[in-house]
């Protein structure tokens, strides 16, 4: 239906919806409304999103059983409302497959429920072992499509645009057999086709997971799951899109994974603010990689001296997720690994020129995060302050930690929802000597009430109203979908378009001047801990109901510029275009 | 210590030529026969001696990175001299990353290999470890020496973006210091 069912044609919709919803006027909050910033409702089931996510043995006999699977808000058949990705696993007993879980793509209708399209668009996993899912448009026809990792063969479901897909995975070379976990599609040489990043965990096969037994001693309480260490990793890979089809180039474009780290998230940003994009690898229990983009789509691995490979203690951390934004508002991109329990996540301030510095204890980052053991994140303004707070899905790997609560609590944990103290404009500015960061989980709403083990987690406003939702998997139980209902400031979605096409081109970097504020968000596709946020820019703009510029920076390196932009509305800029 | 296939085997070989024929044994009741002692005891001195060697190849690795940062200085200090900016700057990336492997005991093929004696069970500083002086698996390089050569790595790295002699020289002065109380002790 061509304008019509694009994402920019519903920004009237998302004005109406937004101020349907109450949303607070910009000269102030109301009291009631403020203790109201946060406030999320788990409406999955209600929606229609119920199946549960399988993760096989009860007793998570080996890490397989415990590792997840991700998640995915995309618009594959781009009317305009965001769509439903989920991965999915297998059951076990014992030795046994009991049942091959399957994926769900979950299809938006217009009254914001959602439909089980899986069957009709044929993208139901293929009886894989799930993991993960990025999203992206490799094949240049402006239609996104989606890969999945898995513990197998992976899947490219090329889209075909009439509500059904095709697994070209095998024809393209994508297939990769192993323990695939997280993947990003960006374009690393310049080349206008979106090359894939694999990252991968260990090495093992499916005889080594049905006939595991958990062997290792927890503190001498308990029997659980052996690994990773003793196990062997199994080597990330970098597939270079060559029009429309793949080529392994990992070696040949300086990504050969020597040391083997056993890798669970991969995000791909400009870290180093040169116009290309570099690769961050989160690996659990070994130093983090950072590959640095030289140019051509020739990479060198700096994570030692960028100061990002350890935390400040030099010491190799259990890194499950990640997430990258300004999260103190100076114009660099900052990033946020998700750790093991008992450790901080650990929050790098991006210092320039693509070095971090661990700030995760004076931001008040680490302290909060330090027991449970976390996995998705996502940098997000979920109060449309103007600054990015941090959601951070938690749950443990053995539930035989049940039995001994008071060592470090419970296998279903809360996630966290981390409130960002830059900007408060209805409040006490925060005095210098406070964290940047507090938690405000507990006045977050029942949806940050449930304990699961949660996995994985992708942001997005699958309701257009302006305020940013979540959407969350965890361990044998169903998604929950996280809406945001809190008493939200104001706010502009950018969509980007290519030219000719509504595919969103990764990689493009979007800046609004608002309130005296300058705002940055960059689009990428593969995300947090095997998940994919919603493609579209958000900005909270706090107070301010006009922004004074927005600019996309392109791929390409050209830009785009519109002046004095009216808030509250989703906005589509296409390339070439003003 | 995890045995290779090949190892497993020349250890077996061992054990079969120790091995006393059933005669042998029962002239000597229930004690453990003197050649298999023997044997074991050659065998200790290659578990022993694999040690000794492991440091010693370790802390060839350490000088071998501590000599390609020298050299890489050198060239920065001469490119500079020239007002060769790029060829600074990659020089001084080098140095960076030298001085970085000096902290992280080699680089990542090394930190594989390091991973596979894990696996198999082998921790040079098994003692050390438990005492929080050494991270998993390292065999000279401390925690703290590790901090040290980190904050260095880092330090210089940044100097690659606009190089200056003499904060490149006050950097390495760091990374002498580091080497001197830290590695070269240990030699």
């Amino acid at each position: 239906m061509g304008e019509a069912h694009r994402l920019g044609a519903v920004a009237g919709l998302g004005l109406v919806l937004a101020l349907g919803a109450g949303l607070a006027p910009p000269a102030g909050l109301a009291s009631a409304e403020a203790q109201r910033r946060f406030h999320f409702v788990d409406v999955a089931a209600k929606l229609g999103i119920s199946r549960p996510l399988l993760s096989g043995r009860p007793g998570k006999d080996h890490l397989l059983d415990s590792a997840g699977a991700g998640a995915a808000f995309l618009d594959y058949d781009q009317d305009g409302r965001l769509d439903v990705y989920l991965v999915n696993g297998w059951r076990l007993d014992g030795t046994k497959v009991v049942e091959r879980g399957r994926n769900g793509l979950y299809r938006q209708r217009p009254d914001g429920s959602f439909e089980d399209v899986t069957d009709a668009a044929g993208v139901g996993g293929e009886g894989e072992w799930g993991a993960g899912v990025a999203v992206a448009d490799y094949d240049n026809d402006g239609r996104p499509d989606l890969f999945v990792t898995n513990f197998g063969r992976n899947l490219l479901y090329r889209n075909l645009g009439v509500g059904r897909f095709e697994n070209v995975a095998a024809r393209v070379g994508v297939e990769a057999p192993g323990w695939n976990t997280s993947a990003s599609f960006f374009d690393a040489d310049g080349d206008g086709w979106l090359d894939l990043y694999v990252a991968r965990y260990i090495d093992c096969s499916l005889e080594d997971v049905l006939q595991a037994k958990p062997t290792l001693s927890w503190r001498g309480l308990e029997q659980v799951a052996v690994g990773p260490f003793g196990l062997k990793g199994a080597p990330d890979r970098f597939f270079r899109n060559v029009e429309g089809r793949f080529v392994d180039a990992t070696d040949e474009a300086g990504m050969k994974d020597l040391a083997l780290g056993f890798g669970f998230a991969v995000r791909a940003a400009d870290f180093d603010d040169d116009g290309d994009l570099d690769v961050y690898v989160a690996n659990d229990s070994d130093p983090n990689y950072l590959y640095r983009n030289d140019g051509g789509g020739r990479f060198k691995e700096v994570a030692v001296p960028a100061s990002c490979a350890f935390d400040a203690n030099g010491a190799a951390q259990a890194s499950m997720g990640i997430a990258t934004g300004d999260a103190d508002g100076d114009g660099i991109l900052d990033l946020f690994t998700t750790n093991f329990s008992e450790d901080f996540s650990t929050l790098y301030k991006g210092a320039g020129g693509g070095f971090f510095e661990d700030v995760s204890r004076e931001t008040g980052v680490g302290p909060i995060t330090y027991r449970p053991l976390s996995w998705g994140t996502a940098f997000a303004d979920f109060d449309n302050d103007g600054d990015l707070d941090l959601a951070v899905a938690n749950g443990h790997i053995y539930p035989q930690i049940d039995r001994h609560p008071e060592v470090i609590g419970t296998y279903r944990q809360r996630n966290l929802l981390l409130e960002n103290r830059s900007i408060r404009d209805d409040a006490t500015p925060r005095a210098p000597a406070e964290a940047l960061f507090r938690d405000a989980t507990a006045e977050a709403g029942p949806g940050f009430g449930s304990e699961r083990a949660h996995r994985g987690l992708a942001v997005g406003d699958f309701d257009n109203d302006g305020r940013l939702d979540l959407l969350i998997t965890s361990l044998d139980e169903p998604p929950e979908l996280l809406r945001n209902d809190g008493a939200a400031g104001s706010w502009l979605t950018i969509v980007c378009e290519a030219p000719g096409g509504t595919a969103i081109p990764i990689g493009t970097k979007v800046t609004v001047t608002a309130g005296g504020r300058k705002l940055s968000r960059d689009i990428s596709a593969g995300d947090s801990y095997a998940s994919n946020h919603d493609p579209r820019a958000h900005f909270g703009l706090g107070r301010a109901e006009v922004a004074d510029e927005v600019q996309v920076r392109w791929p390409d390196g050209t830009r785009t510029v519109r002046k004095s932009v009216r808030a509250r509305q989703i906005l589509t800029i296409r390339k070439g275009e003003g | 210590m995890k045995l290779t296939k090949r190892g497993s085997g020349a250890l077996l070989a061992v054990i079969l030529v120790a091995a006393p024929g059933p005669a042998s044994a029962q002239s000597r009741g229930a004690a453990t026969p003197p050649e298999m002692v023997s044997a074991y005891d050659a065998l200790a001195d290659v578990i022993l001696g694999s040690r000794k060697a492991e440091k010693k190849l370790v802390l060839s690795l350490l000088a071998a990175s501590y000599g390609h940062a020298q050299s890489e200085l050198a060239r920065a200090r001469q490119s500079l001299k020239a007002a060769d900016a790029a060829g600074a700057r990659g020089a001084v990336e080098n140095l960076a990353a030298a001085v970085g492997q000096i902290g992280t005991e080699g680089d990542n093929a090394v930190a594989g290999v390091r991973k596979r004696l894990l696996e198999g069970g082998h921790h040079a500083n098994a003692e050390g470890e438990a005492q929080g002086v050494y991270d998993e698996g390292y065999v000279v390089v401390t925690k703290a020496a590790k901090g040290a050569f980190l904050d260095a790595s880092k330090a210089i790295a940044m100097l690659a973006r606009d190089p200056k002699a003499e904060a490149l020289d006050n950097e390495w002065k760091k990374v002498e210091a580091a080497w001197a109380k830290h590695i070269a002790s240990a030699r």
